[in-house]
């Protein structure tokens, strides 16, 4: 035996593959589905499935069953709740555009599961993200992109630590998803070809602002005025939350070129917009950063920055400000920075680390 | 039962031999059953299971109830009971649910002061399937006596492990479950005195004195009445042998396990289940960490799709929800050894020590997120 580890599984194709390898290579596996988002309000009607329905759990039972390793259904539903669909509502009541995926690795797989793995005496916690870790002479651990380029999820993981490296397995790391969906069907498991989730799994009809205006409640932002930059009112719109930096469609503005949201202003309710050439950026500040290898603080380091999980990334230079914050200067223009969204640098497949955008540095 | 399986195939209810020897295995059962309640073999009515005859007994009677609008229960009744009593309150009936004390008493006295002419129906528990708490319901019975209501208990965690009679209790309907008492699943009874009125759920036949219509289930009334004639045989030594086993496993855990308190009566209770609220862990961690040690336990009320919300019962008894999340239930049966409870013992509290140490409680930050969504 390998060792007892414990493995999240949605009942999707890649988190079964991952835990169906495991118990190949002689780990004692235990598999466990997180109940994480709240129940739809009662009496609703039923809406489309979350990656938490009832179905999936019995996807990833099945799984189990067939490659005989245990499996638990464990009720996260109040720490998702304050830990993810809270912070996911501040954010956007501050005017910014969370990434839950990123929140829910750090304050739920890693943390909240981790202590619940060492509870049924564990030695490793298992997810089918798309990601390597990779083992030094010196027997440090990398955080390392995936080999399929295509799937790679290495950006939603920068905020591991050091600790969480070295009791993490990512079985996937190294296969592209067709071998993953050809391992699954070898294996004889039901959900090989079902279909990926896309959208974030407690909002599944991607209504983001009526789910906002939900949970927020009375804290909801009030309607406010669209500008330009220099002050002038060009309408109006229904709250903050409805906007994102870098979005172009639903202004209800009309303008002879196409207009982009620029900046919101959560505290005045004010949604600035421009032309496309006024949202580039010279760089951005980054927050609760997370530097994988601490030899690099302090020091200016040429990293590629990757600004959203489909951005292609560029080149920068990253210098670390103090223990939470850094400063990227893009090597040219870049394109629109989001605030709240997680940046990651990387030195070629290596994440050296990473952090929320607080603020774009203009031009 | 598997011969009955594999050879009887007739029907109980034809007039040609084979549903005649079918017919003369459903009435045996139909004996032994009633012998173990102390009734007469024509006042049980077999049914699929104990929620059925819950069912039966709550909408039949209230059905039958004529003008008698209320209906008196506790909070810490089965859902099998809770549900029924639900839809009966959303069709108009006035529904009176009793608190009950710290170990999951109800006060009888109090009970007994709820029922006048206007009580359709008295539904409770015998003995509380969470806590084990043994109901006295003597002055309840006298109460629905004189105000002409009926009296339902829900007996299905009574049967089989303390001695039962239907004249020395009173009731007029009685539950039991096949299952409960080592019987196969999908057979239970409805005990139901021969003068109460109570109108049948399942029509279309004669069956069961037109209580229930439908083939008769004969492999599981088979099961059922070797599963009786067990319970009748064995029942006093097994319950003082099981009391023994459990007192013994209790007094290790509350000297190995700091704060670990039981939930439910120390004396007037079955001996088979232990409810403990263990300090500082959540039960389903515990749970599951004592599955893979090989010791099952069981929690309050977990749907299929693994949500978890605090036992009722143990809510109802005064308990917080915390506490209620913390609680565990850890059962003893008839096959029970002293190794497998000095096994429990050691394991339960060296896992507990682990679960303590590695997921200890921490009040959630809420940020009032998860309350608006509900």
């Amino acid at each position: 035996m390998n060792g007892r580890v414990l493995v999240a599984m949605s009942g999707g194709v890649d988190s079964s593959v991952a835990a169906a390898i495991l118990r190949e290579r002689g780990y004692d596996v235990v598999g466990v589905a997180m109940r994480l988002a709240p129940e739809p309000p009662a009496g609703s009607i039923r809406r489309k499935a979350t990656c938490c329905s009832h179905d999936d759990f019995e996807d990833a039972r099945r799984v189990a069953e067939r490659m005989d390793f245990p499996f638990y259904i464990v009720d996260l539903r109040e720490d998702f709740a304050a830990r993810v669909i809270g912070n996911f509502v501040d954010e956007y009541l501050a005017g910014r555009t969370p990434n839950p995926c990123v929140m829910c690795n750090r304050e739920i797989k890693f943390d909240r599961l981790w202590s619940r793995a060492m509870a049924i005496g564990a030695d490793f916690i298992a997810t089918g993200h798309y990601a390597r870790i990779e083992q030094d002479g010196d027997g440090r651990r990398r955080l390392m992109r995936a080999r399929d380029a295509a799937k790679d999820q290495s950006y939603f993981l920068f905020a591991m630590g050091r600790d969480e490296l070295s009791r993490t397995l990512f079985p996937l790391g190294a296969m592209s998803k067709a071998e993953v969906r050809a391992r699954a069907r070898a294996l004889g498991l039901r959900n090989a070809d079902k279909p990926e989730s896309q959208e974030i799994c407690f909002v599944p009809d991607r209504d983001y602002a009526a789910f906002v205006r939900r949970a927020a409640q009375s804290r909801t932002p009030a309607p406010g005025r669209i500008v330009d930059s220099d002050g002038r009112e060009l309408g109006r719109h229904p709250g903050v939350h409805h906007f994102t930096v870098g979005q172009r469609r639903g202004l209800g503005v009309a303008s002879g070129e196409p207009l982009y949201v620029r900046e919101i202003r959560a505290a005045s309710g004010d949604v600035v917009v421009g032309r496309k050439s006024e949202l580039n950026a010279r760089g951005l500040i980054a927050e609760q950063v997370n530097l994988l290898d601490p030899e690099l603080a302090g020091r200016e380091i040429p990293v590629e920055v990757k600004i959203r999980y489909r951005h292609p990334g560029l080149p920068a230079t990253l210098r670390a400000l103090d223990g939470t914050r850094a400063e990227v200067r893009f090597a040219s223009a870049g394109p629109a920075v989001t605030p709240g969204q997680a940046c990651v640098f990387y030195r070629g497949d290596e994440v050296l680390g990473g952090g929320f955008i607080a603020r774009a540095i203009a031009e | 039962m598997v011969r009955c399986l594999e050879k009887e195939r007739g029907n109980p209810a034809s007039a040609h031999r084979s549903g005649q020897r079918a017919r003369r295995e459903l009435e045996r059962a139909r004996e032994r059953v009633a012998g173990l309640l102390g009734a007469r073999p024509e006042t049980i009515v077999f049914t699929s299971g104990g929620a059925e005859s819950n069912n039966l007994a709550i909408f039949g009677a209230a059905r039958a109830a004529g003008s008698r609008r209320r209906i008196v229960s506790s909070a810490i009744e089965h859902s099998s009971v809770l549900a029924p009593l639900a839809d009966l309150e959303a069709r108009g009936f006035e529904v009176v649910r009793l608190a009950p004390d710290r170990d999951g008493r109800i006060d009888a006295g109090k009970a007994a002061a709820a029922i006048d002419d206007n009580v359709a129906l008295i539904t409770l528990g015998l003995v509380n399937a969470e806590v084990g708490a043994i109901q006295q319901v003597a002055p309840i019975a006298e109460a629905a006596r004189r105000a002409r209501a009926v009296f339902h208990l829900d007996a299905a965690q009574a049967v089989g492990r303390m001695p039962i009679d239907v004249r020395s209790l009173g009731c007029d309907l009685l539950t039991m479950s096949g299952h409960k008492i080592g019987g196969p699943s999908g057979i239970g009874a409805l005990y139901c005195a021969q003068e109460t009125q109570v109108a049948p759920l399942i029509l279309g036949g004669p069956q069961e004195r037109g209580m229930r219509a439908g083939t008769p289930n004969l492999p599981g009334a088979v099961g059922f009445r070797a599963a009786a004639e067990e319970v009748a045989s064995a029942l006093h030594a097994e319950t003082s042998r099981i009391a023994s086993l459990a007192n013994a496993l209790l007094e290790f855990l509350l000297g190995a396990i700091p704060g670990l308190e039981l939930n439910g009566p120390r004396l007037e209770r079955v001996p088979n289940t232990l409810n403990l609220t263990f300090p500082g862990v959540l039960g389903e961690s515990l749970l599951m960490a004592l599955d893979l040690e090989g010791v099952e336990a069981s929690m309050g009320s977990a749907c299929a799709a693994g949500a978890v919300e605090p036992s009722h019962v143990l809510v109802a008894m005064g308990r917080t929800a915390s506490a209620a999340r913390s609680s565990l239930r850890i059962s003893l049966g008839w096959s029970t050894t002293d190794e497998e409870i000095a096994f429990a013992a050691a394991t339960i509290a060296r896992v507990w020590r682990r679960v303590a140490a590695a997921e200890p409680i921490t009040e959630t930050r809420d940020s009032g997120v998860a309350e608006t969504l509900r």
